[in-house]
């Protein structure tokens, strides 16, 4: 606007600076007299909020989530729901954004009034989430890997961890390769927590059986093209390739390592094997490729079969992945309320806490000091399939029992055998 | 501003009779703030939830701060994300680590903000177009991977957490402000206080300069002033806005995530900014409001919600080069009067 010139009314006028302030301060005075309507919902649904990165690179794999949670509302519903009340299932996208994940979280909380929540897959994002959740003093069952959310800084008396974490996944994975492949190892490391924590975690256990460390590769998370790593690799000569990445990453690194011809010298591993990459990514590419998984759904266990044969029936296909996380985790967090007898967070804690269960995939049990599910990790090979999703064969059970593959409660901050209590609200 | 003087000149030329809605417009293109103060006093309570009001706000003074760069002063900067991210990742360090008062906290993240924009602004400004949108970006970037690295001081991948919970410290009493509305009107004390000062810089010689920069650098300079040196100064106040945005927004939502430093938050505010329509002092709440409320609404019913907010923004690129706000000033024909 370079056409106008100085008018008279220059500045502000300290008539309109009184009257803009004033009627701000007058609005945020008044602001103190909103009261928050909360728990006044008690006869409505129970609305259990799930944040997922549906958009983004692990869409596939949050799905599954999103499959898993709604499975386990629905039978929880069909016994006669929470407290007599429905439960409904909301879900949001996070984008696997960890600061869209606390916004959704927060909207899940203040607009949508959610009274349990549960979701995520990432660990940021998961983090981010809790963070809501400590803050108004609500339970939150975290349904994917993560190192931190057991730790003395992020867990409280509100927080689960249904899932495996890195440290657990590297301890039973690492063991199992140390003892079969040779011990000349080289990372491939997706750039960030997560990938740093398995690669950590695999030098740790590496160490305890004379492992040596020929080399790492860092890459970005969601990088489409790996071929470029690969010279490098074959020039370290390791006898095990181990491939700390997820989702899309994991497919194509697999992918383009086989026809890159990696594979005839090099042993691939991955610490957690997904069978939605292993679908995207075909037979052939896969053939050979060993890895762990907290479950796979030909597991020959009654509640396994059970879970598959219901999810099958609802869904058309046969659970892959981390959907078993979210049905247990939520199976574990509404029926944890009903044991409890009412909507109450230490209640609730005290109610799952020490707790021995089997939701899907064998014996788990719930270490008090930081809520983490102490379970059994699985060692699978990828198969030529017999018939659609018959994609793998469990090689190895690796167990879990009396906290063998999880950090000590000292080491993670808590006092051992005591509950969490951390962050309780009054 | 310039509402104003070109107010007082669309006043001598109205009708002695005017309509009610006349009227109206006169009265908003004469008192902005105010009429935007109290538009947002009543925002919370039309949106579907408080929060998403006080994102909206937020975002609203981020695209105001950048709007200082690209509309008022012309310089495209596609590395804002760097001022927004330091305010946030200040506040949150200063809140853990120095002292447990909201008052400091936010002073110190519009203060980083502005000292980055001081740094990187010297770095930068002396390049134009494509080059000084470039370096903007790999500056910002550069701030990402260190903050990426500096897992102790930052969180690294997995964002500052653990930010307290703490009160509102005024003298004699304190405010709880966790309360979503309360909440709100403190972060709109904070917008007003903003549009305050930018509409006074604005009405200032100061701001006369930077629009003659925009409109025709070489000529600004055949006239005495030294451009590169006003550039610098509306980069500082831009990124000093930037970054009391962004202590805002670690304070909303107790946390921050690496995000706030990427590429894609400088794009964003690329987008709400265009979508709004420059160089106005409303444009950048609106495409604010318009770009969060679609997100917010589209998301939980679509996965392919990107697709509708890209089709939205591609036409109002092609057919509203104003954005929302200059399109809808043209149309009711009051352009002169109610254009920024």
């Amino acid at each position: 606007m370079p056409e106008h010139q100085k008018g008279k009314g220059k500045g502000v006028s300290r008539r309109t600076f009184f009257k803009t302030t004033g009627v701000a301060a007058g609005a945020a005075a008044l602001g103190g007299f909103h009261f928050v309507r909360k728990s006044q919902a008690a006869s409505g649904p129970l609305k259990l909020g799930c944040p997922l990165p549906l958009t983004g690179p692990y869409g596939t794999e949050a799905l599954d989530q999103q499959a898993g949670a709604a499975l386990a509302v629905a039978e929880v519903n069909k016994n006669g729901g929470v407290l007599g009340r429905k439960v409904e299932l909301v879900v949001r996208d996070t984008k696997l954004k960890a600061d869209e994940a606390a916004r959704r979280a927060k909207e899940l909380i203040e607009s949508v009034k959610v009274e349990l929540m549960t979701g995520c897959l990432s660990a940021a994002n998961q983090l981010a989430v809790n963070e809501q959740c400590k803050l108004v003093g609500m339970p939150y069952m975290s349904i994917s890997q993560s190192n931190e959310i057991t730790e003395r800084r992020d867990a409280s008396v509100y927080t689960y961890h249904e899932a495996l974490d890195p440290h657990t996944t590297t301890q039973a994975v690492g063991k199992w390769a140390a003892q079969k492949f040779g011990k000349r190892w080289y990372f491939l490391t997706s750039d960030y927590a997560f990938g740093w924590q398995l690669t950590d975690g695999f030098r740790r256990v590496g160490k305890m059986f004379g492992v040596q460390d020929v080399g790492e590769t860092k890459h970005p998370l969601g990088t489409a093209d790996f071929s470029s790593y690969f010279p490098r690799i074959m020039a370290a000569k390791p006898d095990v390739l181990i491939i700390d990445n997820f989702g899309k990453d994991q497919l194509n690194t697999i992918k383009q390592a086989t026809s890159f011809g990696l594979k005839k010298k090099i042993q691939l591993l991955c610490p957690v094997l997904l069978a939605s990459a292993r679908l995207g990514a075909g037979t052939a590419a896969y053939e050979g490729v060993v890895g762990g998984t907290s479950f796979y759904w030909e597991q020959n266990h009654p509640t396994a079969k059970k879970f598959v044969a219901a999810f099958q029936k609802a869904n058309g296909r046969p659970p892959i992945d981390y959907a078993g996380y979210a049905y247990s985790g939520v199976l574990e967090l509404l029926n944890g309320v009903n044991r409890a007898g009412k909507l109450d967070a230490l209640a609730l804690a005290t109610a799952i806490e020490n707790r021995n269960y089997d939701n899907y995939k064998g014996k788990q049990w719930w270490r008090p000091c930081d809520h983490q599910s102490q379970q059994d990790v699985f060692i699978l090979r990828s198969k030529t399939p017999k018939k659609k999703y018959d994609v793998f064969e469990i090689i190895d059970t690796v167990s879990g029992a009396n906290e063998a593959l999880l950090r000590t409660c000292v080491e993670l901050g808590h006092k051992p055998g005591v509950p969490n209590r951390t962050g309780l609200k009054k | 501003m310039a509402e104003l003087q070109s107010q007082a000149a669309h006043a001598a030329t109205t009708p002695a009779v005017m309509s009610p809605w006349d009227k109206v417009v006169n009265l908003v293109s004469r008192y902005p703030v105010a009429f935007m103060t109290l538009f947002f006093i009543l925002f919370p309570f039309v949106v579907p939830y408080q929060a998403l009001a006080t994102q909206i706000i937020i975002w609203g003074l981020f695209a105001l701060g950048y709007n200082v760069c690209l509309g008022y002063t012309g310089m495209l900067s596609f590395g804002h994300a760097a001022y927004f991210g330091v305010g946030s990742y200040t506040l949150g360090i200063v809140l853990i680590r120095l002292w447990e008062n909201v008052w400091f906290g936010l002073a110190c993240a519009t203060f980083m903000g502005g000292i980055t924009a001081l740094v990187l602004g010297y770095l930068c400004i002396k390049r134009r177009g494509i080059y000084f949108a470039l370096l903007t970006l790999a500056f910002a970037q550069l701030l990402y991977f260190v903050a990426f690295q500096w897992v102790n001081l930052t969180g690294g991948d997995n964002g500052l957490r653990n930010i307290p919970a703490v009160p509102l410290a005024l003298p004699g009493f304190s405010v709880d402000i966790h309360d979503p509305l309360r909440f709100y009107f403190f972060v709109l004390f904070f917008v007003v206080l903003a549009l305050l000062l930018l509409q006074r810089i604005l009405q200032s010689p100061f701001g006369r300069v930077l629009e003659a920069v925009r409109e025709n650098d070489p000529r600004a300079r055949s006239c005495g002033y030294e451009t590169s040196n006003v550039r610098w100064l509306a980069f500082i106040v831009s990124g000093a806005i930037s970054g009391l945005a962004g202590g805002l927004y670690a304070l909303y939502l107790h946390f921050v995530g690496i995000e706030s430093l990427y590429w894609v938050t400088s794009g964003q505010i690329l987008m709400i900014t265009l979508l709004g329509g420059m160089g106005s002092f409303i444009g950048p709440f609106i495409g604010a409001g318009v770009f969060l409320f679609l997100e917010d609404v589209l998301s939980a019913i679509t996965v392919n919600w990107m697709i509708f907010l890209g089709t939205v923004f591609i036409l109002c690129v092609l057919f509203f080069p104003d954005g929302i706000w200059g399109t809808f000033v043209k149309l009711i024909g009051r352009k002169s009067a109610l254009k920024r």
